[in-house]
């Protein structure tokens, strides 16, 4: 310790550890170490701000070149003032900054600017959750986007932050309403169940379950369930770090087969104590209308099927052109009813400070936004962030104390109006009558705005605390333990009143309805570890050992209630007559695990890294719980060799590779039992006991074996910077829901599968320092991902209940089409492929045609511009895939349909693009409308490429340093360009919301 | 030359050590959860095995085929064939129904198969739960054992009237039953009527519940007279009949067609009790509309119009909606179409008229013509119609069939299954649905099912 660079390095260390990074700078100290200052000095107090040209830096760490005495660190406005000698040198440096040296010269007031060092990013510590690493001594493969990343977008959901950011990572919205979910696959689909296939979230090291907290019968406005991800909120997140490979993903055993999401907080930063407040405002709409039929179009194509039909008099109930509505009305329902404003209003506010040995931060955020919808609706999302740490005097001990509460309170109409406003005739009548009210034109159609009086509200409130206690019992080797507790609770409604129908029909409140489900989660978990480091032969050895035990608690309580003496009383089960408890359930998941890492770390050329985890989960029979995994990864710094050291060009260059083994355990809690559960229903003033699965006892773990071979090269002092990664994910023993014949009773069983997955992909990064000047720097990223999901083995296929799901050798999501052939012109409607020759279309000898929706390629091309206090981001998303085009019947019925399906069938003879219409009386037509959804022209190109993200900011010149001021201008999803023409590419299921292009203005004041 | 190890090395040993502790910790065994019994603890009281029984009859209400709710067989298949106009759009299931389009992939016709294999799977665990148990008594077990019993033949009965061949699931191994093949329909007749003799041997006389909630033995004479007459059976069909027809003391039709559905007829040999004691039946909200246009469906009026101006059903269980100048016609033999103060209705699936007409048809098919014609004016007499005109065996089973199409519109799809029987659905059907074909006389086997379960195949004519 007596060591001078040493104590200083060590200093410095600390200042960075708060900052989240370290860096050490012995090598830099160490040249000037013989060379003793011998000027005579007096004692001088330099004071300055630093900067990085346009922008302050807090945090930078300033020092006086070969003395004592304790270097300071800049405050939250850039502002340092330091005691020293009036000819010493000070040191500045910090982290992605060159170390400078700046002679005093005597001057009282001392400004700095730092230049940017691109190579000190490979100086970054990764977290890769139980340790961390440095950028350039990682083995694994992780990908990494900051705060700074996620400041640039006006999103409020955590995996929106992600996409196009991140190499392998593919992230798919699949509803615009807000508090709707997002499909994350990281490195592809690994399990054949297809909700098997989530990541496993941990935030400031504590697993956050992803698993769904509503239920089917109240969030009906979501395609899927809602999911719990909403609660996390992307303006607390420091950094957010993928994990991809074995190496990274091993220490987390059975939950790494889906790779792993680390999110970490923000965390105070010493200095002067800053308050920092942002507050911006936008609006968004939906990005893309389908386009179809006019009236004219729409009456024409309904006419010509009575006539196609031979139908001579329009029914009782062709409203639509039987005369009892205008047939000269005309109404474009998209933008009637999705073509609304989104209006979106956010306030932030962070104070952040503290001392040398105790630093804090707490933030506070709100958000609203309301729906494109018709009416009234609004989300509102508000939370709280705190965060502590401290050491002690002698840096023993530490501690680390951060807690999350956010709160979400979401109104929503009932049903998503997508469908409804695609599928209304244009001519249909008008939404309200000249009094106000809804108009139901004699009760000749449901008023698509019955839907609004329907409502879905849900709130949800999210509890996440952890602490960290570490304390040094000798040198390098530390104890250290993690507490971690989440708290989830939810309740969420979907009504149903008697208003939905028209009052003519005097449904009273006597019908109306009302779901609810209440949903609380909570779990615990305790990680304790012992840490090792030590010096061995020329090398560092590190070693890691720790134990989980983890413990997750949910309940869920469904009820309904039916029947009012008042609609006003709806949200009152009291007041219902007939209250039914759909569900009461409480599940334990109980986890408990041992794990361990080894790393060396030989001439920091050669490094090696082992980890292995010991599983335990209940969600095992006996006999099936434990499991073991592990991996190996090691990687070779060759740019540190002798003979490349000396190059100009070559700045960095790595070769990285691992292999190991992950697993995967979501199959659900107690799949194992052969119960009877009870019944929602009594029947004989008995509550009902119903048998609950056909069970399988014998089900064990699903094994996932990843093997990873990468090469990262800088050139030009890191100014082009690329890597390269290629890997290949095996999953075998695949748990899953077998699908039975119904004659079982049931349709799945719970059962390993003797199948394997493969996911191969190829992933690219590049990032090039275009221009790196004092008034203009610009830098571009591009990430790149090519993948390939196939099912490798899977004995016994042809026999299995899979035999129409799955071929080998192709993706698990291909679906078996028909093979469309054209328009019989004869009979005018669709023929197809008839593959067995027995001269009938039939499943499933003629349905095997192979398609494949998986991505071709996706990835993002990033590019950030500065100009004196300007700076602008933005972020173009591509994806190179194809998707169906939106099911909407056969054209004829009373339902619109898209413009193209003009070109119908008329005549014998005719060579037109859709077939015949009819009102629903050619049978033949029916069917061959039916196969057509499933034949391979229902499929078509849905690339697209999409600026996903663009945000321009400008920092107003103010006199003083200590206030700054930034206005921002930010985008999302402005323009997408895409020969899809069914609406927005980016879907998974039809009749949703697609993703709204939003555009906001926002402020950001710092004190 | 030896030294001693270095202290990271007794650290390396640390993990097997942990790794032998974890192995032993209970740690991760986990209770029941709170909502499940395990299998075996079910089949150790009377009270538990008889909620699991019971729950059978609160599902057979609530979906499937019998249910009252607008997917069950009486709406559907009043839409399928003359009964009833579907007002629906495309999405709507019934639309199908109404147009004659199902297809192999349709969601209700994969429902009705799914759920009533679940309902029989529900059965068949009864079954074995009751005869693995050395707790119930040997009278409890014989009655839960002869309901369970009623319920596989039951369901059987109506999956081979709607999907021709189809497999006999008799107990709960999903090894055997995924892959079973379709069994000949006469072959799944032999099984019903082996069934229901069981049953009717271990059933009691009595009821066991005030309600004729729960079947008794006489319930499964009453399906078996049904079954020997759908077989062919005529005579063995005739004598279960007797059987319940001459039980005069429990079955006795009642004299007002107002009161056949209420709560206490005496006619009503077991219907399904509502899931509330202020519920009334799920056919009354289906069916009862107060407003027109219909918005699901309505009486067709040819089915209106077929009604002597006389019949008193024309009059007590349909009742006319007007607006302005049009008219709409609905059933009404359920009146209540939300809660009572207490249940007025229950759904009732087996009740003593079907036996008159069962006897009847039977009856004429032996040549006891005269005997026909007494039970047929039984059931008009009530209707307050006059004798039937008919007189020849041919006449009188037209007459058969015309009166249980008055007498059983928008039940159970009596209509369908009759009209099956007689080999009328092409006559009758073609020229008033467009999409009528022979075919449709077979719903499609689900396609998911014929996927996993190749053993299944073919598909049924015209899918």
């Amino acid at each position: 310790m007596n060591n001078f660079s040493f104590f200083m390095g060590g200093r410095a260390l600390y200042c960075l550890i708060s900052l989240g990074f370290l860096l050490s700078f012995s090598t830099v100290l160490a040249k000037n170490h013989s060379r003793q200052s011998n000027v005579l000095s007096q004692q001088h107090k330099v004071q300055g701000t630093v900067t990085d040209g346009t922008n302050p830096l807090p945090g930078v760490t300033i020092s006086i070149k070969n003395k004592k005495n304790n270097p300071v660190i800049s405050d939250y406005s850039g502002q340092f003032s330091i005691n020293s000698s009036s000819y010493d040198t000070l040191v500045v440096s910090y982290i992605g900054f060159k170390t400078t040296l700046v002679p005093i010269q005597g001057r009282l007031v001392v400004d700095i600017v730092l230049s940017y060092d691109t190579t000190t990013l490979q100086e970054v510590r990764i977290n890769a959750g139980y340790y961390s690493v440095k950028e350039s001594e990682r083995t694994g493969s992780i990908a990494r986007i900051t705060s700074k990343d996620i400041e640039t977008q006006p999103v409020i959901n955590l995996l929106a932050t992600m996409q196009g950011r991140m190499a392998g990572v593919s992230i798919t919205q699949t509803t615009g309403v807000p508090g709707g979910g997002f499909d994350i696959k990281i490195r592809g689909q690994n399990s054949l169940r297809t909700d098997a296939n989530a990541p496993l979230y941990i935030i400031d090291g504590v697993p956050y379950s992803s698993d769904p907290i509503g239920y089917n019968q109240t969030a009906s406005t979501y395609p899927t369930v809602t999911s719990p991800l909403n609660s996390i909120n992307p303006d607390t997140i420091e950094s957010i770090e993928v994990l991809k490979d074995a190496d990274a993903t091993a220490i987390y055993g059975s939950r790494g087969a889906n790779g792993v999401v680390l999110i970490t907080t923000k965390k105070g930063k010493a200095g002067k104590t800053s308050f920092t407040v942002n507050a911006s405002s936008g609006a968004g709409t939906v990005t893309k209308f389908m386009k179809l039929m006019n009236t004219e179009q729409y009456l024409a194509m309904r006419r010509q099927a009575f006539v196609n039909d031979g139908l001579n008099t329009y029914g009782a109930a062709d409203y639509d052109i039987n005369g009892t509505w205008d047939q000269n009305r005309y109404t474009d329902w998209q933008k009637e009813l999705l073509g609304g404003t989104s209006v979106l209003h956010d306030i932030q506010g962070t104070l952040s400070g503290g001392s040398e040995h105790t630093q804090f931060l707490l933030s506070g955020n709100y958000h609203q936004e309301t729906t494109v919808f018709p009416g009234d609706f609004l989300y509102k999302k508000g939370g709280l962030q705190a965060n502590l740490n401290h050491h002690s005097e002698n840096n023993k001990f530490r501690v680390t104390f951060s807690a999350g509460y956010n709160s979400q309170n979401n109104d929503l109409p009932a049903f998503d109006l997508t469908s409804e406003a695609r599928a209304l005739p244009p001519n249909a009548p008008a939404l309200y009558k000249p009094d106000g009210s809804l108009n139901w034109e004699n009760n000749t159609w449901s008023n698509p705005l019955r839907n609004l009086y329907a409502k879905f509200e849900s709130k949800t409130k999210d509890l996440i605390a952890n602490t960290v206690l570490s304390y040094e019992l000798a040198t390098g080797l530390t104890l250290k333990s993690s507490f971690g507790y989440t708290d989830l609770s939810t309740i969420e409604t979907r009504t149903a009143p008697s208003t939905v129908s028209n009052p003519e029909l005097n449904v009273s409140s006597a019908t109306s309805a009302i779901y609810f489900n209440t949903t609380n989660r909570s779990s615990w978990i305790a990680e304790p570890q012992l840490h090792y480091e030590t010096k061995l032969r020329s090398g560092k050895l590190g070693v890691l050992l720790g134990s989980t035990f983890q413990n997750q608690t949910t309940t869920k309580l469904f009820e309904s209630g039916s029947g009012f003496s008042s609609n006003s009383l709806i949200y009152n089960l009291a007041a219902a007559s007939n209250v039914k408890v759909l569900l009461n359930d409480e599940t334990l998941y109980k986890y408990q695990a041992f794990f361990g890492r080894v790393n060396y770390n030989y001439l920091e050329r050669y490094i090696l890294n082992l980890t292995a985890r010991r599983d335990g989960s209940s969600r095992f029979g006996p006999g099936n719980q434990f499991a073991n995994f592990g991996a190996v990864g090691a990687a070779w710094l060759f740019s540190k060799e002798d003979f490349l050291r000396n190059t100009s060009w070559l700045s960095f260059g790595k070769i990285r590779g691992s292999y190991g083994t992950t697993g995967n355990d979501q199959i659900g809690d107690y799949q194992f039992l052969n119960t009877y559960t009870t019944s929602t229903t009594s029947y004989s003033n008995t509550a009902g006991l119903q048998p609950t699965r056909l069970f399988n006892a014998n089900f064990g773990w699903e094994t996932n074996k990843k093997l990873e071979l990468a090469m990262e090269l800088g050139f030009l002092q890191d100014r082009i910077f690329t890597t390269a990664a290629w890997y290949q994910n095996r999953s075998s023993n695949q748990l899953t829901g077998v699908p039975l014949a119904g004659t079982t009773g049931f349709t799945v069983l719970n059962s390993n599968l003797d199948a394997t997955v493969e996911n191969t992909g190829f992933e690219f990064t590049l990032r090039t320092v275009n221009f790196n000047g004092a008034n203009f720097n610009w830098t571009t990223s591009l990430n790149l991902t090519f993948a390939r999901n196939i099912l490798l083995r899977f004995p016994g296929l042809e026999s299995s209940a899979y035999n129409q799901q799955y071929r080998i050798g192709e993706p698990l999501n291909i679906e078996l089409r028909y093979q469309y052939k054209g328009i019989n012109p004869q009979t005018g409607v669709y023929d197809f492929v008839d593959l067995n020759n027995d001269g009938i279309i039939s499943f499933p000898d003629d349905k095997q045609i192979v398609t494949d929706l998986n991505p071709t390629y996706f990835g993002g091309l990033q590019n950030q511009l500065g100009y004196h206090n300007w700076k602008l981001d933005f972020l173009l998303q591509f994806v190179k895939q194809k998707n169906t085009t939106y099911p909407m019947g056969f054209a004829g019925q009373m339902s619109n349909q898209p413009a193209r399906m003009v070109e119908s069938w008329t005549t014998p003879g005719d060579n037109s693009t859709y077939q015949v219409y009819t009102t629903s009386a050619n049978a033949g037509a029916i069917t061959a409308d039916y196969l057509y959804y499933q034949s391979d022209a229902f499929i078509t190109d849905a690339s697209y490429i999409r600026l996903k993200n663009i945000a321009l900011s400008y920092e107003i010149p103010l006199s003083t340093k200590q206030t700054q001021c930034k206005i921002m201008l930010q985008g999302q999803n402005l323009l997408t360009f895409t020969k899809y023409e069914d609406g927005d590419p980016e879907f998974t299921s039809s009749g949703y919301l697609p993703p709204l292009k939003v555009l906001t203005a926002g402020i950001q004041l710092t004190f | 030359m030896k030294t001693t190890l270095p202290p990271y090395v007794h650290l390396l040993r640390l993990p097997f050590f942990l790794f032998w502790f974890v192995s032993c910790d209970s740690f991760v065994e986990v209770d029941l959860p709170k909502s499940q019994l395990n299998n075996e603890s079910v089949f150790e009281t009377n009270a538990t095995a008889t909620a699991a029984l019971t729950d059978i009859y609160a599902k057979i209400r609530d979906k499937g085929l019998l249910t009252g709710i607008s997917s069950g067989l009486s709406n559907q298949l009043g839409n399928y064939t003359d009964e009833l106009i579907c007002y629906g759009n495309p999405a709507n299931a019934t639309y199908n129904f109404y147009n004659n389009i199902l297809l192999a992939s349709n969601s209700s016709v994969s429902d009705y198969w799914n759920t009533t294999y679940n309902q029989i799977y529900a059965a068949n665990s009864i079954l074995e739960g009751t005869a693995n148990s050395t707790d119930l008594t040997e009278e409890h077990k014989k009655l839960l054992q002869g309901e369970a019993l009623f319920i596989r033949a039951l369901l059987h009965f109506y999956l081979v009237n709607l999907y021709g061949d189809v497999p006999y699931i008799t107990q709960t191994d999903y090894k055997i039953n995924s892959v079973v093949s379709r069994m000949p329909t006469e072959k799944v007749y032999e099984k019903i009527i082996s069934d229901l003799e069981k049953a009717v041997l271990l059933l009691p006389e009595t009821y066991t519940s005030s309600l004729r909630i729960r079947p008794n033995q006489l319930a499964a004479r009453a399906l078996l007279a049904r079954v020997y007459l759908y077989n062919n059976s005529f005579a063995e069909a005739s004598n279960e009949a007797s059987a319940l027809i001459n039980q005069n003391a429990v079955y006795t039709l009642t004299q007002k067609t107002d009161d056949v559905f209420l709560l206490g007829s005496k006619e009503t040999i077991w219907q399904l009790q509502s899931a509330t004691a202020t519920q009334n039946t799920k056919e009354g909200t289906t069916f009862i509309f107060v407003a027109g246009p219909p918005s699901l469906t309505s009486l067709t009026p040819a089915l209106v119009h077929s009604f002597s101006s006389t019949d008193l059903r024309k009059t007590s269980w349909i009742k006319t909606v007007t607006k302005g100048t049009s008219t709409w016609y609905h059933a009404y033999k359920y009146k209540e179409r939300l809660v009572s103060t207490a249940s007025k209705e229950y759904s009732i699936v087996l009740r003593l008229g079907e036996q008159y007409l069962i006897r009847a048809e039977a009856r004429a098919q032996q040549g006891d013509l005269i005997g026909a014609k007494e039970d047929l004016n039984i059931i008009r007499h009530r209707a307050g119609l006059s004798d039937t005109t008919a007189e020849s065996k041919e006449e009188i089973l037209d007459a058969v069939l015309q009166e249980r199409k008055w007498e059983f519109f928008t039940e159970y799809g009596h209509r369908f299954f009759d009209l099956k029987r007689f080999d009328k659905l092409d006559s009758a059907l073609s020229g008033i649905k467009a999409g009528w074909q022979t075919t449709d006389q077979l719903f499609p086997i689900p396609q998911t099912e014929l996927s996993v379960n190749p053993n299944l195949r073919p598909q049924n004519p015209g899918y």
